[in-house]
């Protein structure tokens, strides 16, 4: 099973659940159902999910494709309002564990501070491996009067797995590859300038009709052992 | 330069600000209230540069040599620029007591106690459920738990005793959000402040379950200062600097066979607590830390679970040369 974290409102992960083969989405309000149960120790959880109201048990879970940086407040509807701001840092920190733990191929992992998502690509972040990987990273300039427009985009390529998808010379397929491997990146999308330097990375696109093929081939394909 | 961000009113900011006064350094205070209507020319990246506007001195990012973060929570006036800040401040080649990157994982507590077992911590029996049944298991197999918070909301520590059918009752309850249980670990609480290889121990003897909060028809806890094994004292400072930390609050609990269990790894201690008790130069030690030898970035983190399929769980990394 492929398990697509995100919300029901959120297109591109209710496309992604209909286009895979045995996923299923695992919404806020999941979180918030009986049946989870995770152990914390230092070799990994066995755990148990709870996916489009449901118990998986961790072992059927091949892949987690994760459409979210944070549970919000407003998603818990069943939850009593004023206790919607607590339980939605509780589950967010939860989910963080959960990801760390689980066994299943997990695009994107949780970085090793306990980002997600979108969170996990800060520009300090990334901008700090490129450079140790040795990639030419654009700098981004932050004004109190005001930020720069973001330089255009001259090449966006895609990454999957280890597979560079886009019409791009092979520097850059290169060089997505490296720095999507010092992230530990399943999937995203980077972006190079016009003098090729690395501009963004992010993964709040949907992903390519290509791109969603192969990440359905990876988050269903043999579980970690 | 140092420079100190927080509000003056907060004593552990006042307290460094108080210390560093003594040393005679050159600081300047980024109040938070300034916050949002600071004036600010940034650059992001893995060399940051730039300058920022404090009262009326013009300060470049290159003059600063330490950084004490501490900063509160700002109005959403000032979100962008809090954000802007921190991600300048934490990536400066500068001595940074915390990188904010570095504090995350307190936020996702499970998620930060497995990087302890994994650094070769003892660590409690943990179980982060919505499950009435698991609960029910985990407690009749330990016979005391106690349940707090996963987030970084704080939360009052409160134990369930097997024989007490209330809290057995309680147990019945969940599954409307994940809960944190625990087993009871018996012994007396201590609280380690690592400062950048050195540390303070304090032993805090307290009749409440959770100390922090024992003015409920309890003693007030009575805090001293401890002794702690060199070797424990050392990997403390190891684990510390392995998750980024130069300065921390480590949460321990020393049982009577004289094994030590550790719960947290606190990445903004309210150190003045404990030193207002047990006169540690925790303060100072932290000033001595800003005005010595500059502390450069650690490594860029990558991302990862703690344990993978081709790996054994990580030694953390040494971000402090």
């Amino acid at each position: 099973m492929i398990v697509v974290l995100g919300s029901r409102h959120d297109s591109v992960a209710v496309n992604l659940v209909g286009r895979w083969p045995s996923a299923a989405l695992c919404s806020a309000e999941d979180l918030t159902r009986p049946g989870w149960a995770w152990a914390v120790s230092a070799s990994g959880g066995r755990g148990s999910w709870v996916v489009d109201g449901s118990v998986v048990p961790d072992e059927e879970v091949t892949g987690v494709f994760v459409r979210r940086g944070t549970v919000h407040a407003e998603e818990l509807t069943s939850t009593h309002p004023d206790d919607r701001a607590y339980l939605a840092a509780e589950a967010h920190a939860f989910l963080v564990h959960v990801l760390a733990s689980t066994r299943a191929v997990v695009a994107n992992p949780v970085d090793d501070g306990g980002a997600l998502g979108e969170a996990a690509l800060r520009p300090e972040h990334w901008m700090a491996a490129a450079e140790a990987a040795g990639i030419a990273v654009a700098p981004l300039r932050v004004r109190s009067t005001g930020g720069d427009r973001p330089p255009e985009a001259a090449i966006e390529v895609e990454l999957v797995g280890a597979d560079v998808l886009g019409a791009a010379p092979p520097t850059f397929m290169d060089a997505a590859r490296t720095v999507g491997g010092w992230l530990g990146l399943q999937w995203a999308v980077l972006t190079f300038d016009d003098v090729g330097r690395l501009s963004a990375i992010t993964t709040t696109p949907a992903p390519t009709p290509d791109a969603a093929a192969r990440l359905g081939e990876l988050l269903s394909s043999a579980r970690a052992a | 330069m140092i420079l100190v961000w927080g509000s003056p009113a907060d004593p552990p900011v006042a307290a460094v600000l108080d210390a560093l006064d003594d040393l005679s350094a050159d600081v300047e205070l980024l109040d938070d209230a300034t916050v949002p209507a600071l004036a600010y020319d940034l650059v992001v990246g893995p060399r940051p540069s730039g300058w920022l506007e404090l009262g009326d001195r013009q300060v470049d990012l290159d003059e600063i040599t330490a950084v004490y973060l501490r900063p509160g929570e700002q109005p959403r006036s000032g979100t962008p620029t809090s954000a802007a800040l921190l991600a300048v401040l934490g990536s400066l080649p500068a001595t940074v007591v915390n990188r904010p990157a570095a504090g995350r994982s307190n936020l996702a507590k499970p998620f930060q106690l497995a990087a302890l077992a994994a650094a070769g911590l003892a660590i409690p029996d943990t179980l982060v459920t919505t499950d009435p049944g698991a609960a029910r298991d985990f407690l009749a197999r330990h016979r005391r738990i106690v349940y707090k918070s996963i987030s970084g909301v704080r939360s009052v520590v409160a134990s369930i005793n097997a024989g007490d059918p209330a809290g057995v009752e309680r147990l019945d309850r969940l599954g409307h959000g994940p809960v944190q249980l625990q087993q009871w670990i018996d012994g007396t609480d201590v609280r380690v402040h690592v400062v950048g290889d050195r540390w303070f121990a304090t032993s805090i003897t307290a009749e409440a379950t959770d100390y922090r909060y024992a003015s409920d028809g309890t003693a007030p806890p009575e805090l001293a200062p401890c002794d702690l094994p060199d070797d424990l004292g050392r990997r403390l400072v190891d684990v510390s600097h392995g998750m980024g930390l130069l300065v921390s609050g480590v949460d321990l609990r020393r049982t009577a066979d004289e094994s030590w269990c550790c719960f947290e790894i606190n990445p903004s201690p309210g150190f003045t607590y404990y030193e207002g008790h047990t006169g540690q130069p925790i303060a100072g030690a932290i000033a001595a830390l800003l005005t010595g030898p500059v502390i450069g970035a650690a490594a860029p983190r990558t991302a990862r679970t703690w344990w993978s399929d081709d790996a054994a769980p990580p030694v953390p990394r040494t971000g402090v040369p």
